[in-house]
């Protein structure tokens, strides 16, 4: 092989023997990889750098060392092993870091939940269903001794629930959330179907104020249209009028003056 | 009669919901009209049309459909999925019951009366049996794709209609399965993109179904063969509602421009006996939306966003041609939504989900007989007081001293405390409020502000006496027993000594507060009472009925008065018989122990007793007379009822102190600046 490039700087002979160390290492891999069936353009760039390489190493004239197959390929079952192992160590951290979530989680739930008592009383109560918002539980008597009643309550969320009376003590009731959310999301998309099928695009609307002015207009005695005639008509819109006036004026003021 | 100077009051931002279902139940001649806040009015068409019941709003209780069943059973379904039974004895609702199909459109009730159809969002229509007392669910008819929006039996309960969008089905019971589909055109001869929804179906029993949908047709349909037979395009718009009555000869449509169309029967040559559907009487009494019509025998009633309601007697229905046939339209609430205090000059406005508190503006200036004087200090508005949770309010009132709040819901009864520092007001609410309060169908204070009087809707009525900052409970008189009947109107008497109550059907029941116990029983009329008011230092209890009677009786004495037995004897001028609205307030000046002062909507009246009682012939509504008029004249027209129609519409009117009156005016005007776009309308020359 002829060289091509000149070497430019010359590095020390001391950096080229450790260098020529592991450059062996890599050499005799690669050889072994050559042998294991790696693919060809890998072995093939490879030869390159090892002549290049042994063209350092000639500095150093030392002969490659030689390593057997089985040191090698129990080289490369530690590797393997190696990884399988920090892939095993890192899955199990995965699970205990999941499992203390879940404790963490159920703690919590546990913690949002009435306490036992109060629960068993639920589930033997009678079964007569009262609406009733749960602000209203913030404010009814809690006759209990324990004070996570009154945290459990506090943590519910506002919205109108279905609620089971518990028996004798009608003081304050308890909210029963699962089904509301779909139950509300039914409701409001029946209401926005109304709401389309009569006001929606393709509806023939027309506001109150132009109704009541072509009224106007038809009368035997003409009057004017009914946002002038009533003076409460339309506030909100004569407000951003005087606003929109009056910045104009300081606007056209500004320009005119330069 | 005196000189006063008036406060005209505009501010009251009142606008009524609109109505949203009607239900005509024939036997009691009554009406259930649903809002669109959920409120569910009864009104008694025989008493003058007067509503005598009514079940406070709920936000999230969307109510579609409205039907009665047999004795009186009230039942109503919405859009939170439940069916609803009203108890119409303890005015309360009686239970609740999930129908497990989404949103309920539309409900029917079967011929016989016990057995009830409910069509809901997810296509499914569900049958339930009306047991005594509950209803039950019985089987699930075969499944449709669309959501099933109008429903109506077949008279014989054999067959049922179910419109939906884009088609109509037919059912057969026993099977539950679909027997026919009729596929309805989306747009009059033509293609559109917007779905048709059939918003009404009507079940004939020589088997025709009459469909009346969103592009303007009514339609008929064979359903033995599931064809269409005849078709009409009366409106560009949606048609919304179809009401037929009882001999099936005649219809009613509602339209989305505010027309009501009456179609009828009529035999095509004048001998002949082949009969055909035509189109009559159109009707335009209403600007927006007619989303519910019912057919009574003898009239057409109709109501929609515009908030009216109204009922139009038909001519050749109605028997005898006097004022009855005349339309009626219900625009203003029946009960009084204000209250005033009047030493402090406050003025309490009772909304749905809040309360208003405002005081009155004065001035120092003077003038004659119509002047407008001008304000020196206007009015303010002192306090905005929102009610939590959903359910409306429904009845409030402020104590004379002007320091006491209090209001009542479904749930819950709320007292509040009010301090005046200067201009300043504070607020304190007193907690812990007995759950026998709520409910409460009519709040009162003692005119000295120590004693708060509660008509709860379970028939008793509560004695509360206050104290600084808290309450205690005085007395509770129950109900007669076996009765549960629940008191509408109060009234107590200035001195404090006597409380008078009115139920919906027995008399007016007198109570001594000294001795806690029943004093009287004024004897029972058939109309119900719409205003009662007790005088000072008379103890004289002045109470107005529905059908314009006015009586007093005297609570000493426990009999009727002299001038009461005079004018019934005589009775009153038919001029004053005619109007349409209930008296809703009755007032006393406190010097002049001879005038009673009370007014309805469009008028109020001085009643002088001191002065002949006007006749027949003489005129009811004198103008003010000049008083360079002559004696003769002066003479011949003055009678007892001085009227004044300068102030309308009326919703309430007081005395404030000897020469005050205080007139809250609610312009039509102004309710229908805040309603929903209507519909445009193309009309010639614009």
């Amino acid at each position: 092989m002829v060289q091509l490039r000149p070497r430019a700087s010359r590095v020390p002979p001391s950096a080229m023997v450790d260098e020529g160390q592991p450059a062996s290492e890599e050499e005799e891999e690669a050889e072994h990889g050559l042998l294991l069936g790696q693919p060809s353009s890998g072995a093939a760039a490879e030869p390159l750098e090892e002549d290049d390489e042994e063209g350092d190493d000639e500095d150093d004239d030392e002969a490659p060392e030689e390593l057997t197959f089985a040191s090698a390929q129990a080289e490369a079952r530690e590797e393997e092993r190696r990884v399988r192992e920090s892939v095993r160590r890192d899955k199990t951290l995965l699970k205990e870091k999941r499992k203390r979530r879940e404790e963490l989680f159920i703690e919590q739930k546990k913690r949002k939940l009435l306490p036992d008592n109060i629960l068993e009383k639920l589930t033997t109560a009678g079964q007569t269903n009262i609406k009733k918002s749960s602000g209203k539980l913030k404010e009814a008597n809690l006759q209990k001794e324990n004070e996570d009643c009154d945290k459990g309550s506090d943590s519910k969320k506002a919205k109108v629930q279905k609620v089971q009376s518990v028996g004798q003590d009608k003081s304050y009731l308890a909210l029963r959330l699962k089904g509301q959310d779909l139950r509300d999301s039914r409701q409001q998309a029946a209401e926005a179907f109304v709401q389309n099928s009569l006001y929606g695009p393709g509806t023939n609307r027309t506001t109150v104020n132009k109704f009541l002015s072509l009224e106007h207009k038809r009368l035997p005695v003409k009057k004017a249209a009914a946002q002038f005639l009533n003076n409460a008509w339309g506030t909100q819109k004569k407000q951003n009028a005087k606003r929109f006036k009056r910045r104009w004026m300081v606007r056209k003021m500004k320009t005119s003056k330069k | 009669m005196g000189e006063f100077k008036v406060h005209r009051v505009r501010f009251f931002n009142y606008v009524p919901s609109g109505i949203r279902c009607v239900a005509y139940n024939n036997q009691s001649n009554r009406l259930a009209v649903s809002r669109t806040d959920g409120t569910v009015e009864i009104y008694n068409l025989s008493a003058n049309y007067f509503q005598e019941k009514f079940f406070p709003g709920h936000e999230s209780r969307a109510t579609e459909a409205l039907c009665w069943a047999k004795g009186q059973r009230l039942f109503s379904g919405g859009l939170n999925g439940e069916i609803i039974e009203y108890d119409l004895q303890a005015l309360n609702i009686k239970y609740a019951m999930d129908a497990f199909g989404g949103p309920i459109w539309s409900m029917a009730v079967s011929p016989c009366g016990s057995q009830l159809l409910v069509g809901c969002e997810d296509g499914s229509v569900k049958l339930f049996q009306i047991t005594p007392d509950k209803i039950q669910f019985e089987r699930n008819f075969d499944r449709q794709k669309s959501r099933i929006l109008s429903l109506s039996w077949h008279p014989s309960g054999t067959h049922i209609a179910a419109g939906s969008i884009d088609y109509i089905s037919v059912f057969d019971v026993k099977s539950g399965s679909a027997v026919h589909k009729m596929l309805v055109d989306r747009q009059y001869m033509g293609v559109s993109k917007r779905k048709c929804i059939i918003w009404g179906v009507a079940f004939l029993s020589d088997g025709t179904v009459i469909s009346v949908d969103s592009a303007g047709k009514v339609q008929f349909w064979d359903s033995a063969t599931g064809t269409l037979v005849k078709n009409h395009l009366i409106a560009n718009a949606d048609v919304q509602s179809i009401a037929v009555s009882d001999q099936e000869d005649s219809f009613v449509v509602g339209t989305a421009e505010g027309t009501v169309f009456h179609f009828q029967l009529v035999s095509v040559t004048s001998n002949s006996s082949e009969k055909q559907w035509v189109r009559t009487k159109p009707f335009q009494h209403h600007t927006h939306d007619v989303r519910a019509v019912a057919h009574s025998p003898t009239a057409l009633i109709s109501g929609g966003t515009d908030t009216h309601l109204v009922i139009r007697p038909l001519m050749e229905k109605v028997e005898v041609k006097n004022y009855d046939a005349a339309l009626r339209k219900i625009t203003f609430p029946h009960r009084r939504l204000i209250s005033c205090s009047k030493k402090r000059h406050l003025l309490l406005f009772q909304f749905a989900h809040h309360l208003e508190l405002w005081r009155l503006g004065s001035t120092v200036a003077t003038g004659k007989n119509g002047d407008t004087l001008p304000l020196s200090k206007d009015a303010d508005h002192l306090l905005h007081l929102k009610t939590k949770g959903p359910e409306n309010i429904i009845c409030s009132c402020i104590s004379p001293c002007g320091s006491w709040i209090a209001y009542s819901t479904t749930s819950r009864f709320f007292l509040y405390r009010l301090n005046y520092e200067h201009d300043n007001i504070s607020l304190q609410r007193v907690s812990k409020m007995p759950a026998f309060l709520r409910s409460a169908l009519q709040i009162l204070f003692s005119e000295d502000s120590t004693k708060l009087f509660v008509a709860s809707n379970q028939g008793s009525l509560h004695i509360i006496r206050l104290l600084e900052g808290s309450f205690k409970h005085l007395h509770t008189f129950q109900p007669q027993s076996g009765t549960v009947e629940s008191m509408c109107l109060l009234a107590v008497s200035p001195d404090g000594n006597w409380l008078a109550a009115s139920g919906t059907s027995a008399g007016v029941h007198v109570y001594n507060i000294k001795h806690l116990k029943l004093h009287c029983t004024v004897p029972a009329y058939n109309f119900p009472v719409t205003a009662l008011a007790i005088a000072p230092n008379t103890n004289n209890l002045v109470i107005a009925h529905s059908d314009q009677q006015v009586f007093e009786y005297s609570i000493p004495d426990k009999q009727y008065t002299e001038w009461s037995r005079t004018i019934q004897k005589q009775g009153f001028h038919y001029l004053w018989l005619q109007r349409d609205t209930p008296i809703t307030h009755i007032s006393f000046h406190p010097k002049r122990p001879m005038h009673i002062l009370l007014h309805d909507a469009y008028m109020f009246c001085i009643i002088d007793k001191s002065l002949p009682l006007p006749n027949d012939k003489t005129l009811l509504y004198n103008p003010l007379p000049p008083t360079n008029e002559s004696d003769v004249i002066r003479r011949r027209t003055a009678h007892a009822f001085k009227i004044s129609k300068i102030y309308k519409p009326l919703l309430f009117m007081d005395l404030l102190d000897e020469r005050t009156l205080v007139a809250v005016e609610r312009p039509l005007d102004d309710i229908i600046a805040q309603l929903p776009p209507p519909i445009k309308k193309k009309k010639f020359g614009t």
